[in-house]
């Protein structure tokens, strides 16, 4: 064999082999990396959902000196969104080999990452759904995969923007939405779907990362006598369904377990016609990823009545508990709990309010919170002591195993509740709610205790309300990065919660904050309303 | 289901349809006032207040086309008879499925996918086939259903039912015993006929926490007072316009505006009339809310 042939053949492995030719593609190792630096690969930055980089160019003592690298303003036809208004970046980037991957409702975009310079944009026109937001795209190989709001489920080649093929995988006329960032694991793209206007049931979906084909669809409320169908009071209640799975999950390839957060069940407030503890809905449940086969669950809101869904990410990180090395799962739910499980059986390790709460009266044997049955929404109303969107919602937390603390944005507050259809077999949301006194406020747990070692109530209007709000991103540089309702975009040090730095935005930050190498330098991305903005160190030139 | 109850349930349906009408009819003409390209009108009553809410709930949730309100009501009529027997006079089942999460019905625009199923029945699973209703009878029946399944699904359309549950006489002694309110408030200062000012659900929530979001007609709160102490002693005390973590302007008395970076030392104080409102929120059981609900709307 001469050079002559072997070129010839490098170049027919490199023609036949897709993964590298397409050069820009996403090593599929790159997702089972712990906290890579010059990738964030899925919408958590890695699968253990922490939102921790062990970058340190960017580091307390420095970063006064961040700067604007670049901005990019996403501009849509008529300039506000369906029932929302101006368009909000919701999701957090994908940034893989140079390229940012982001998404609003209806809209995916590819960039430079050294420019902000738009090199695609990919435009759905919705049959409806809800553009209440869009968490990001999904990637395998040189495949995206996209939810557009109206239950279509869309795979795009990276390098074009061109669409692969589309599935429906909900049904946008009875009321699903889609605004979940789809996961890839293994070759497995898990779809999660919203919906509560009516009642449906709620599931996840895995879907072939090839063919987009069904393999395998985890209802959130069992059948007709499997189990789990005891906690609810016969079949016609249980059809009502809930139990929605619209932000992604977390993943432990040495378990081989998905972790995943359900939410309310159906009707949303009029609990009187599902008397009992309606599983699978408020659940964290723990799920074989070929498979879908339930390992474990825990129940954070046994018949909730109050919206509690429980879909904040589930955390996933190793740490000691009374002097053994653990592995665990950390949650700050809506419902204003702070638990720790043991991620591999799903015991109860704490459960603790982070905020102050009157809905559960304590916690039974197994962690699970007690609801009080004399705060369920009444006609005349019910006075709640919690913000009446949850201690807190879908925004990403962070854990930091440098200084082993769990940061959360939460909100303190007081609600009314009402209950709006007294009828014996209610419907949809069947109440409704008012909000009193609330405050924004954000906390450092210690994973161990629930204790709040610091906290920053931030200068706020007292009965100011936001649908979402800002996420966070800790540091091996002691950093946290988050921002307030009030456009600033803040770094805190992560063991004092000394405030270090700021910028003030066009709008407040709306995502999770990531961070990354590129050409050998630390980058910052942050959305603040409709632009993304690129922040590295001020150039030495 | 004996025939007496059947009666209570349609007795019921009919109450909800003619309160969801008149709220509907309100929300055509408002729907209309908007293709008129005028500004809706957000403030003001609380009636156009509500039925915007109702609109930008439905544009948010992306329903369809607004049911025919009158079609509707004709459809009730029909359905009654016909259908409530096995799908339940509110249509939310019986023997027969809940036809408000029903494919069929959500799949539906003006009777098409209705009509068909009703015209052909379901006979293997024992629905009959309704051969002999008319065109316009089937889309009467459809713009019933779609009405159910709009003030189901709509919650900006769901109404608080009643807050005056409380013992007026109970209110009136908190007012002026244990909750102190009359170390504030006066019901024949501020609070004069303050229970002809607002809507009952809008005086509790206000009562609770004035300025709270949502509050139609009333609750106004005026922008706190603050004051600003510099490192050297010097002082700046105005109303607040804008107040962050790191900056704060403010007007003071001569209307003179200010504006201050939070750099260390300098000290901002703000002067929160509302403290007492919100220590109350950890003291009221909801009885004594219920009683001073009660009593503040006698203030007529």
């Amino acid at each position: 064999m001469n050079l002559g042939h072997v070129a010839l053949l490098f170049c027919l492995w490199l023609f036949l082999s897709p993964g590298l030719l397409l050069a820009q593609g996403l090593d599929p190792q790159k997702l089972l990396q712990r906290e890579p630096t010059d990738t964030w690969p899925t919408y958590n930055g890695d699968y253990s959902g922490k939102r921790f980089s062990p970058l340190t160019e960017i580091r307390a003592e420095n970063v006064r000196s961040l700067a604007v690298a670049w901005m990019f303003r996403v501009t849509i036809a008529g300039g506000t969104m369906r029932g929302v208004g101006e368009p909000e970046i919701k999701s957090t980037p994908l940034l893989v080999n140079g390229i940012l991957y982001f998404t609003i409702p209806d809209h995916v975009y590819a960039l430079d990452a050294r420019s902000g310079l738009e090199l695609w944009h990919y435009d759905w026109v919705d049959a409806g759904g809800h553009l209440v937001g869009n968490r990001g795209v999904g990637m395998y190989g040189d495949w995206l995969y996209f939810l557009a709001p109206d239950g279509w489920f869309i795979s795009l080649e990276a390098k074009t923007g061109k669409e692969r093929w589309r599935k429906k995988v909900a049904d946008e006329k009875m009321q699903y939405f889609t605004t979940a960032a789809p996961m890839v694991v293994g070759n497995h793209v898990m779809v999660g779907v919203g919906g509560d206007a009516i009642d449906v049931p709620g599931y996840l979906e895995s879907r072939d990362a090839v063919t987009g084909e069904l393999q395998w669809r985890w209802n959130t409320e069992p059948k007709k006598g499997e189990p789990g169908s005891e906690t609810w009071p016969n079949d016609a209640a249980m059809a009502h369904g809930g139990g929605m799975t619209w932000l992604p999950g977390t993943y432990d390839k040495d378990l081989n377990l998905l972790y995943w957060g359900t939410g309310n069940p159906n009707p949303v407030v009029a609990g009187q016609g599902r008397a009992g503890a309606n599983l699978w809905t408020c659940s964290i449940v723990a799920l074989n990823p070929a498979t879908g086969k339930l390992a474990w669950y825990f129940q954070a809101s046994p018949h909730d009545t109050h919206d509690w869904d429980n879909t904040e990410t589930p955390v996933l990180f190793d740490a000691e508990i009374e002097g053994k090395p653990r592995k665990l799962l950390a949650q700050a739910a809506r419902n204003g709990y702070f638990f720790v499980l043991d991620r591999t059986n799903g015991k109860n390790v704490l459960s603790k309010p982070f905020v102050p709460l009157n809905w559960s009266k304590g916690v039974d044997a197994n962690g699970q919170p007690i609801p009080d049955e004399t705060k369920e929404p009444r006609e005349d109303g019910t006075l709640m002591t919690i913000n009446g969107g949850g201690g807190t919602n879908w925004m990403p937390p962070s854990y930091s195993p440098q200084t082993g603390l769990f940061y959360v944005n939460a909100t303190l507050g007081y609600s009314l509740t009402y209950l709006t259809d007294t009828s014996e077999r209610p419907e949809g949301y069947g109440g409704s709610g008012r909000g009193l006194w609330s405050q924004h406020v954000l906390e450092a747990l210690d994973y161990k205790t629930g204790d709040v070692k610091w906290s920053h109530s931030y200068t706020d209007d007292p009965s100011a309300f936001r649908l979402g709000g800002p996420g966070i991103l800790t540091t091996a540089g002691n950093l946290l990065f988050t921002g307030d309702y009030k456009r600033n975009l803040i770094a805190f040090d992560a063991t004092t919660g000394n405030i270090l730095w700021h910028f003030p935005m066009l709008r407040s930050l709306g995502n999770g904050p990531e961070t990354y190498l590129l050409d050998g330098r630390q980058y910052l991305i942050v959305g603040g309303g409709d632009t993304l903005y690129a922040f590295t160190l001020v150039p030495a030139r | 289901m004996c025939a007496s109850e059947r009666n209570l349930v349609s007795n019921t349906v009919l109450h909800a349809l003619r309160c969801s009408l008149a709220t509907l009819v309100l929300l055509g003409v408002t729907a209309l006032r908007a293709q008129q390209a005028k500004p809706a009108a957000t403030e003001g009553t609380g009636e156009t207040q509500e039925d915007n809410r109702a609109l930008r709930t439905r544009e948010f949730l992306g329903l369809g086309r607004m049911p025919d309100v009158k079609m509707a009501a004709e459809g009730a009529k029909i359905f009654g008879p016909n259908c409530g027997f096995c799908h339940g006079a509110d249509a939310r089942g019986g023997t027969g499925p809940d036809l408000l999460r029903s494919p069929v019905v959500l799949h539906d625009n003006q009777g098409e996918v209705i009509g068909s199923t009703v015209r052909e029945g379901r006979p293997s699973q024992g629905m009959p086939a309704f051969s002999s209703l008319t065109d316009d009878q089937i889309r009467d029946i459809s713009e019933f259903l779609h009405l159910q399944v709009e003030l189901t699904a709509n919650r900006g359309t769901y109404k608080i039912l009643s807050v005056v549950t409380g013992n007026p006489k109970a209110g009136e002694a908190y007012f002026n015993g244990t909750g102190k309110c009359n170390t504030c408030h006066s019901t024949t200062g501020d609070l004069a006929h303050v229970g002809s000012k607002m809507e009952p659900p809008d005086l509790q929530q206000a009562f609770l926490y004035p300025g709270a979001r949502g509050i139609a007609n009333g609750g106004s709160k005026s922008a706190p007072k603050a004051t600003v102490t510099f490192p050297n002693g010097k002082t700046v005390t105005g109303m607040v316009k804008y107040q962050d973590d790191f900056y704060i302007s403010l007007y003071d008395a001569d209307g003179k505006y200010h504006s201050i970076v939070l750099d260390q030392g300098v000290k901002v104080q703000v002067d929160d009339k509302l403290v007492f409102h919100r220590q109350m929120l950890d003291r009221y059981t909801n009885e004594q809310m219920h009683d001073l609900t009660a009593y503040l709307v006698t203030l007529k």
